[in-house]
């Protein structure tokens, strides 16, 4: 293991207890970071741009049947496989434990998203459009990618610079709370909570503890930031 | 002068200068967060508070605002209804304000009705062609011949309508909602003598049983109850809340249940009256809440004759264990908590099937307890039957006895044609639509005088679930009209003030906001003697007046003379031969009913059971459809005694085999170029069962049959129809 040079280590945690499928935290994204507007036919193509999707499992047959859902982002591995087979470098790993993408490095060989087992990372085959005045709504924090340039999750790294900056001037660390991503700040039923895991008394660092824990494709050995709490219950479905 | 008081300065001066275009110079916006010490970083987001009248739940938001222009909303963590949330439909009303094909101006209809043609024309000469019909009316002594639909306004804006349709004359203002919980006042009126809406504690109960109740999508105020939700599972230390969910189809509130209930269409009071009789017959009910209610048992009992569990079993299609245990647990697991909902309330027997599932709340003491139901702190008041007020205003348009309509909404697509709403509005001579898009309403109009955006506007906002106190939300213009556009309840008063006489006098105020500042200030201080000012800019500040202390109301008893529900036995609309499955329509999760169907960001939403973007389709249990020949995506026709559908199907493992189902929202006709001419309106199918009372608003009470047409239904998911095709993610 590599020695922790910043005082922060960035993950999540993922109640399936409480997660209901509803979207929010996908409108959520998609609002926050300029991802682009697809149409039906770029997502037949399997090209949706979203960087966060619900996937949805149907388990057993009527009437014993359940659906479950489970929100996937880009999981933020700590051996994050999409990084080393970038030619360019823009697949990076930061200080505090964020898998960064450069954009304006990117060449677009789509190395990344074929090594990425989670499949969280979108290419954009297509130059997107804002018709007219709909680009009024893009935030100026955010690049708009242009064609030919893979994007993902970045757990909203733009809101994180700026709460250490908030911090820095203040002469601190940022505090468990102050700084959460688009979507983990729209969950209503708060199933996403996002924190400092280096801080054994953050939020998501006690989350982690919980017996309900595991990680997508534990066996992997990517190590991912984002975990997971089991749903429980459920037992007569 | 400090940096930042100079900046602060400046970026007040700028306020005032965009909202000149809304005629009150002299507001300043007010931002929500007071900017930290080091300075406002030139071109950083300052966040204003408003509030969301999306659907009628009203949560407040905060509107992340750079350089004039909307840029984000987020939940404002202040407001006691959603405390920082927001679903997908609330975030994505940021694109109402710049969407494409909004109406930059009045347009007067040059074509032939419905044509869609249409000339650009001043707001002098659009309000010059209103006030001309209007004072045609006054002229001939026949103002009744005014309509106006509006969906069930709140506050001000609803004393606006009702001061001004009073004034003038007519009796005929219609709320009519499809969504709205008539049904759920006008049960509790019957039951418990009070139409004030409910407040559910579900956050502290132990065990939930929901009647067709989809509190997680829309049914009353799905962010607050889902935050509730969260908190009942996980946020007490030693007590996961159980939750059961009866109804025919898995919703996607269904979908979070430990159980599933798929009871047959129509026999959900039933099975509420069978688990009430098993309560009391072995004597699980709570003594003290019987008595209190003025309820004895042994006569609850004798009225529950019929509902053994052997007849119970039969009517609803459950095994009698399965209801023999929910019955117990839900009477032994304290506090335990009832709904009921939508999808019950809209069958035939549904306005007694609601009020079943009350007995069993009455039944085990849940009323007026921590963990149960409550009479909210909501509006008071509202219609019980704007159904049967919609109806004799078809009727008086029918016979060619209204002269003017004018339309806030889209009710040609969100009514169904089985009213006779459609032929009938085609019969009034003048239709106004204020309509911000071209929907199918304002396609037909005759003059489109159209509304700004709600992000333009100025209103209050009274959600319809809130625990207790006055929770009132404030909508303030964060951003600068974009078009030459003008607020409805701006232009209701200009007209009036054109009328003159009466009309002009029951109207004496500068503007809609001022009028807003009245009913603010009344609430405030029935005493008045207030410095409204001061109090005014806090309140735009905070998103509202957040008053959520306080005693609570009366609480629910049972009324001496309610009588026991007796559900009768469901009747439908088509014969069960011809007709072989039931219809159900729901509300989709990303449009509510239609009226978020023009936003992009909701059409490229994965529907989040069956991952659908940008279309609709019809639900079918995979037996049923195997039987039918029919498979994932082929393209089918829906027919029902009043007309027939062609859509895609989804295989759909969560509904009954008699039972297929449409969400609701698509199948516009205009609305902008993401919604018109997209998916279908399920509206159009149903037919409402013979009734000797009148008709009833039972939207779930149609029958219907389906056949394959083709391979082609051309249905786009966003995920594969079985799941991830990374199946290995499933460990859950
Ligand atoms: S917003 Fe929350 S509850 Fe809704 S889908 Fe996302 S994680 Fe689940
Ligand atoms: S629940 Fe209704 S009021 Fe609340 S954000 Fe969603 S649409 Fe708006």
């Amino acid at each position: 293991m590599e020695k922790q040079t910043s005082p922060y280590r960035w993950g999540m945690v993922v109640d399936l207890d409480r997660c209901s499928g509803c979207g929010a935290c996908v409108v959520a994204c998609q609002a926050e970071n300029n991802v682009a507007i697809c149409g039906k036919k770029e997502i037949a193509e399997g090209r949706n741009m979203h960087w966060l999707r619900i996937e949805r499992f149907w388990v057993g047959e009527y009437p014993n049947v359940r659906a479950r859902f489970l929100p996937v982002l880009c999981q933020h591995c700590r051996d994050a496989p999409c990084e080393p087979v970038c030619p360019v470098y823009a697949s990076y790993h930061n200080p505090d434990g964020l898998n960064g993408q450069v954009y304006n490095r990117c060449v677009g060989t789509r190395y990344c998203g074929n090594n990425c087992p989670y499949a969280v990372r979108v290419f954009n085959f297509y130059s997107h459009q804002w018709p007219k005045p709909l680009e009024n709504q893009l935030s100026p924090d955010i690049t708009v990618r242009t064609r030919g340039v893979m994007e993902k999750c970045t757990f909203c790294i733009q809101r994180i610079r700026r709460a250490k900056e908030d911090a820095g001037g203040e002469g601190r660390l940022i505090r468990d709370g102050e700084v959460q991503p688009a979507c983990a700040q729209t969950c209503p039923t708060e199933a996403l909570v996002f924190g400092n895991l280096a801080d054994p008394r953050s939020r998501v660092a006690r989350l982690v503890r919980s017996p309900r824990r595991f990680r997508l494709l534990e066996h992997l050995g990517t190590h991912p930031s984002v975990y997971y709490l089991k749903g429980g219950g459920r037992e007569h479905v | 002068m400090k940096r930042r008081t100079f900046l602060q300065l400046g970026g007040m001066t700028a306020a005032g200068a965009w909202l000149s275009g809304c005629r009150s110079a002299n507001e300043k916006l007010i931002p929500y967060l007071v900017p930290p010490d080091e300075g406002v970083t030139p071109g950083r987001a300052e966040y204003f508070a408003s509030a969301c009248r999306f659907c009628p739940a009203g949560c407040g938001i905060l509107v992340r605002v750079s350089e004039g222009r909307a840029k984000k909303i987020e939940g404002n963590p202040d407001h006691p209804v959603n405390r920082g949330k927001l679903c997908a439909r609330g975030q994505a009303i940021l694109q109402e304000v710049y969407h494409p094909d909004r109406v930059p101006q009045p347009l007067r209809r040059s074509g032939p009705r419905g044509s869609g043609k249409f000339t650009p024309i001043s707001w002098g000469e659009g309000l010059s062609l209103l006030t001309g019909q209007l004072r045609t009316l006054q002229r001939e002594r026949t103002t009744e011949r005014l309509a106006l639909m509006t969906p069930q306004l709140q506050g001000t804006l609803a004393d606006l309508a009702a001061r001004f349709m009073a004034t003038f004359g007519s009796p005929h203002h219609i709320r009519f909602d499809l969504l709205a919980p008539d049904w759920l006042r006008a049960a509790n009126r019957r039951s418990f003598g009070q139409a004030s809406l409910p407040w559910y504690d579900i956050a502290g109960t132990r065990y939930l049983l929901s009647f067709g109740a989809d509190f997680l999508e829309y049914h009353l105020s799905p962010v607050h109850y889902g935050f509730a939700f969260g908190r009942m599972r996980q946020g007490r230390d030693t007590v996961r809340g159980h939750f059961t969910y009866v109804g025919g189809r898995m919703s996607l509130t269904a979908a979070s249940a430990d159980r599933w209930m798929p009871a047959r269409p129509g026999s959900e009071g039933a099975l509420a009256l069978g688990m009430a009789r098993l309560i009391l017959s072995e004597s699980l009910y709570d003594a003290a809440s019987l008595a209190a209610n003025g309820l004895r048992p042994d006569r609850l009992s004798a009225g529950l004759e019929g509902y053994d569990l052997p007849r119970v079993a039969q009517l609803t299609g459950l095994s009698q264990q399965v209801i023999a245990e929910v019955a117990r647990e839900f009477a032994t697991t304290p506090p335990s908590l009832a709904m009921a909902g939508e999808m019950v309330a809209f069958q035939e027997n549904g306005a007694e099937a609601v009020r079943a599932v009350q007995l069993l709340n009455v039944l085990v003491g849940n009323l007026n307890r921590p963990g149960g139901v409550y009479p909210g702190g909501g509006p008071v008041a509202g219609p019980e039957n704007s159904f049967a007020d919609l109806l004799a205003l078809v009727e008086k348009m029918r016979g060619d006895r209204m002269g003017v309509a004018l339309i806030h909404g889209d009710p040609l697509h969100a009514i169904p044609q089985t009213t006779g709403f459609p032929e009938a509005l085609g019969r009034v001579p003048f239709i106004v639509s204020f309509s911000p898009l071209l929907d199918d309403t304002a396609l037909q109009a005759d003059l489109v005088l159209p509304d700004h955006a709600a992000l333009e506007s100025w209103g209050d906002v009274i959600p319809l679930a809130a625990p207790r106190g006055t929770v009132i939300g404030l909508m303030q213009p964060v951003v600068t009209p974009l078009h030459d556009t003008r607020q409805f309840p701006e232009v209701l008063m200009t007209t009036a003030r054109e009328l003159g006489g009466g009309m002009a006098a029951a109207f004496p105020y500068q503007s809609y906001q001022e009028m807003l500042k009245e009913t603010m200030k009344r609430e405030l201080h029935p005493a008045g003697g207030i410095d409204l000012e001061t109090v005014w800019v806090d309140l735009l500040r905070q998103g509202g007046l957040f008053k959520t202390e306080g005693k609570r109301g009366k609480g629910y008893r049972w009324r001496a003379e309610a009588p026991i529900p007796l559900p009768a036995e469901p009747r439908f609309a088509g014969d069960e031969r011809r007709f072989p499955l039931h219809l159900q329509v729901y509300p989709s999760t990303a449009f509510y009913d239609g009226r978020g169907a023009p936003l992009p960001w909701l059409q490229q939403l994965p529907d989040p059971m069956t991952t659908v973007v940008w279309d609709s389709w019809v639900e079918i249990n995979p037996g049923t459809a195997a039987g039918l020949g029919i498979g994932f995506g082929d393209l089918v026709e829906v027919t029902s005694p009043r007309g027939s559908l062609r859509l895609p199907a989804v295989i759909y493992p969560g509904i009954r085999p008699d039972l297929v189902a449409i969400p609701m929202g698509q199948g516009h006709r205009g609305m902008g170029r993401y919604a018109a001419g997209r998916g279908a309106n399920p509206l159009v199918l149903l037919a409402l069962p013979p009734s000797e009372t009148g008709p009833l608003p039972a939207w779930n009470a149609t029958r219907v049959r389906v056949a394959r047409i083709s391979k082609e239904g051309g249905l786009v998911t966003a995920g594969n129809p079985e799941g991830s095709y990374r199946g290995e993610l499933i460990e859950i």
